[in-house]
């Protein structure tokens, strides 16, 4: 099988040139760190490509490389919606970059078990295990083993603004099914959009899913399906059912479809920081997001939070959360310094910094006390007091699945698909892997 | 001879948008001057042709046969991408890609605008042509306005279009404006709507390249036979229809071949204005968005690169189905061995 391997090489190399070459810069030495003169660079991709979030990796990483005067760290800035497909051909192409985001699930454990993730477990410092705790590093930790380190934890629930619901006569937020149904009703004789919702994307959609999942299937029943991607349980369909009913009731702003989640004013996020629409489901990264989007690029002023609502008859636990965290992992051939570059940024003052920055909630629980915005303190709480935590179904099962879910789930919302069908699309998606 | 030169350097950028996989390789290769038969002696002529044609034909094997190779090759496994593919799986994507109904709803997407194309653009861009041959006012300003368009990226077009065109968005502002809200319609999330939007795009997107070509059609067609006509008594309509339009035939046929091709492998337009998931439920779902959401952003690399290889087999039956029965007359010498 000699011509094979060769063909398999040239190939790589082929890949390897056209990695290089999608790497827009191009010019990232990346994985080869240290050099002799004790130089070592880094290059590091992270998601926040506007503004404050922006600015708080430049300044972070200019405070390293002033700690730390031979390490450089080339910052690149991706979309959101980009990051997953480049950071993918990165890897594939052996290029990747040294510091990487993550979210830990099946999209981490695909790159885990392509052997292309650093193990940190022995790498991280007392002070980051004890200031993050278990439950965030564990998101992150597959077979025992820790790959990344968490910035951010960012339970999901409904953002809404204050002022439009005093406006549609809404006086309490919604607790139960039944009543947020009367609140977009309210909403909708007020003139109000009651939902944004940017389906564009797929995952904002999904969630709704995932949120009826949550409060429909058990805990047993969620862990079940992460072990074995199967959604023979009936709760399943009844989430999507549960969905479906309340899509009927058009609670979702005009045009939700090609609505894209974080871009632009047009955006779902948009929608509400401008006042178009008066809810979203989203994680605790929106305060930030929502805030970039404001006339004035501040923090929306009359932001509220409420918790998902309750199902009837459900058989999760109704203060269980969805959310998911964010953090960052090591390539496998990175340097050491980027293990050390992940405990810099976990420290308290950084965490702090990065709280402020992005409008969030740190992984770090010594940074906590930063949090401000009412509508995150409450988030908060509910984080603190809910029975568990699942992660994102769509990164809890890893792309290819976690995609086709996504999508199946905005088919039915517009109409061309059904409860069952989303069960069946998962099954039809693992038989492309 | 001539004709194939005019065309030669066309082919190799399909129309719409960039060229995908091989419609370099079914499309003309310019033709290699053809030696004269000697007994002896050519192996000087044997030399210079190699030397000449060799870089070129290094870097196309290079660039495009050997991903063909390599993409069929990977399709036959499963595979996420990282280190050699190991899981053979014979022809079980192949199989996938058949079998799932999303693909099938991208082909037929991918037919409809292939023959949306044709009857949407041939025969405005015939009568634009016709109009801008004339000496008429302002006609070089309107040359620029159908040709700029064309010269516009495909994701500035996109991103333009679908901010425009989305529910909240500035074409339904100005229909209401106008008091005709009832028009206003979800011109990108409608299924029944979506890909007639796109449909107008692509047309609004590319006329200008046709009308171009059909121009310079135009300018080939002698002066003569029109003032024979005119000598004759026919009138301007019946003279633009038994000499303008059979004496356009070729180039006629040749921007129809290119616009198929284009239409086959359309990608960037829609993965632009319906984003990564949505355009299989919109209905605008092509081929290659297809291939891109299922193979790429999937992470199943086997998988897309047999959906690659589907999309290219199918571009390439269509091509040379083409040549042989339509353009045959047009690239007669040229391509094939004269009759004699």
């Amino acid at each position: 099988m000699k011509a094979r391997k060769t063909l398999a090489v040239a190939a790589a190399v082929v890949v390897g040139a056209m990695g290089l070459a999608a790497c827009g810069g191009g010019d990232d030495s990346g994985s080869n760190g240290g050099s002799s003169d004790g130089k070592v660079e880094l290059t590091f991709w992270h998601n926040s490509t506007t503004g404050d979030g922006k600015a708080y990796w430049e300044d972070t990483v200019a405070a390293f490389e002033e700690a730390n005067p031979n390490v450089t760290i080339t910052i690149q800035s991706i979309q959101n919606e980009d990051m997953d497909g480049k950071l993918q051909t990165a890897l594939n192409s052996g290029d990747a970059p040294d510091i990487f985001m993550a979210r830990g699930g099946g999209k981490l454990a695909d790159v885990v078990e392509a052997g292309q993730a650093m193990d940190l477990t022995d790498k991280l410092t007392d002070e980051t295990k004890s200031a993050l705790g278990e439950a965030s590093l564990s998101a992150f930790s597959i077979d025992g083993k820790v790959y990344g380190v968490p910035t951010a934890v960012l339970p999901g629930g409904l953002y809404y603004s204050k002022d439009l619901f005093e406006q549609a006569g809404i006086t309490e937020t919604p607790t139960t099914m039944d009543e947020l149904n009367d609140a977009v009703d309210k909403l909708k004789a007020a003139g109000i959009q009651p939902i944004a919702l940017g389906a564009k994307d797929a995952w904002p959609a999904a969630h709704w899913y995932y949120f009826f999942a949550l409060r429909e299937c058990s805990a047993d029943t969620m862990a079940q399906a992460a072990a074995d991607m199967s959604f023979d349980d009936e709760c399943w369909t009844k989430a999507g059912q549960d969905l479906q009913d309340f899509a009927g009731t058009e609670p979702f702003n005009n045009g939700f479809l090609t609505t894209s989640a974080q871009q632009g004013a047009g955006s779902s996020a948009g929608l509400v920081a401008n006042h178009q629409a008066a809810m979203e489901l989203m994680g605790a990264w929106d305060p930030g997001v929502i805030a970039s989007l404001t006339p004035d690029q501040k923090p929306l002023a009359d932001l509220g939070w409420f918790p998902f609502p309750a199902v009837d008859g459900g058989e999760g636990d109704p203060s269980a959360m969805m959310g998911g965290v964010d953090g960052f992992s090591c390539y496998v051939d990175a340097p050491a310094e980027c293990a050390d570059f992940l405990n810099f940024a976990a420290q308290k003052e950084y965490q702090e910094n990065y709280a402020t920055a992005f409008v969030t909630l740190p992984a770090s629980k010594d940074a906590q006390g930063v949090v401000t915005d009412p509508a995150l303190k409450d988030v908060l709480t509910a984080y603190n007091d809910a029975a568990y935590v699942s992660v994102w179904l769509d990164t809890l099962f890893g792309q290819n699945v976690g995609n086709a879910l996504n999508t199946s789930v905005v088919d039915m919302l517009a109409g061309n698909g059904s409860p069952d069908a989303i069960v069946e699309t998962v099954n039809a998606a693992a038989a492309k892997e | 001879m001539s004709d194939s030169q005019g065309v030669g350097p066309l082919v190799t950028t399909s129309p719409e948008g960039r060229s995908g996989v091989g419609d370099g390789a079914v499309a003309a290769p310019s033709p290699a001057p053809r030696p004269r038969r000697r007994k002896r002696g050519s192996w000087r002529q044997r030399l210079e042709v190699t030397l000449l044609t060799g870089p070129a034909i290094l870097i196309f094997l290079a660039f495009v046969i050997f991903p063909v190779v390599m993409a069929a090759y990977y399709g036959f496994f499963k595979w996420k991408g990282y280190g050699p593919p190991t899981d053979f799986v014979g022809l079980q994507n192949y199989l996938t890609i058949f079998q799932d109904p999303t693909f099938i709803d991208a082909l037929r997407h991918n037919g409809f605008i292939v023959v949306m194309s044709l009857v949407m653009q041939g025969p405005a861009a015939v009568i634009l042509a016709l109009l801008l041959n004339r000496k008429i006012r302002g006609r070089s300003l309107i040359r620029v306005l159908i040709f700029v368009p064309y010269v516009i990226s495909e994701v500035i077009v996109g991103t333009g279009w679908s901010l425009m065109l989305q529910t909240s968005g500035a074409v339904n502002d100005l229909l209401g404006k106008i008091g005709l809200s009832g028009w206003a319609v979800d011109w990108l999330s409608d299924p029944k709507i979506a890909i007639w939007s796109l449909m107008i795009i692509i047309t609004w997107k590319y006329i200008g390249f046709a009308v171009i070509l059909f121009l310079a059609g135009l300018q080939s067609i002698p002066e003569e036979l029109h003032e024979a006509a005119a000598i004759d008594g026919a009138s301007y309509w019946q003279a633009q229809r038994s000499i303008t339009l059979p004496l356009l035939g070729p180039t006629i046929r040749i921007w129809a071949f290119l616009s198929i091709i284009g239409s086959l492998q359309l990608f960037d337009l829609v993965y632009i204005i319906w984003g990564q998931y949505v355009s299989a439920t919109a209905g605008t779902s092509t081929m290659a968005t297809y291939m891109v959401l299922n193979g790429r952003n999937a992470g199943n690399y086997g998988f897309g690169n047999a959906v690659a290889v589907v999309l290219f087999l199918i571009s390439l039956v269509i091509a040379l189905t083409y040549q042989r029965f339509v353009l045959r007359r047009d690239t007669e010498g040229a391509l094939t061995e004269r009759k004699k």
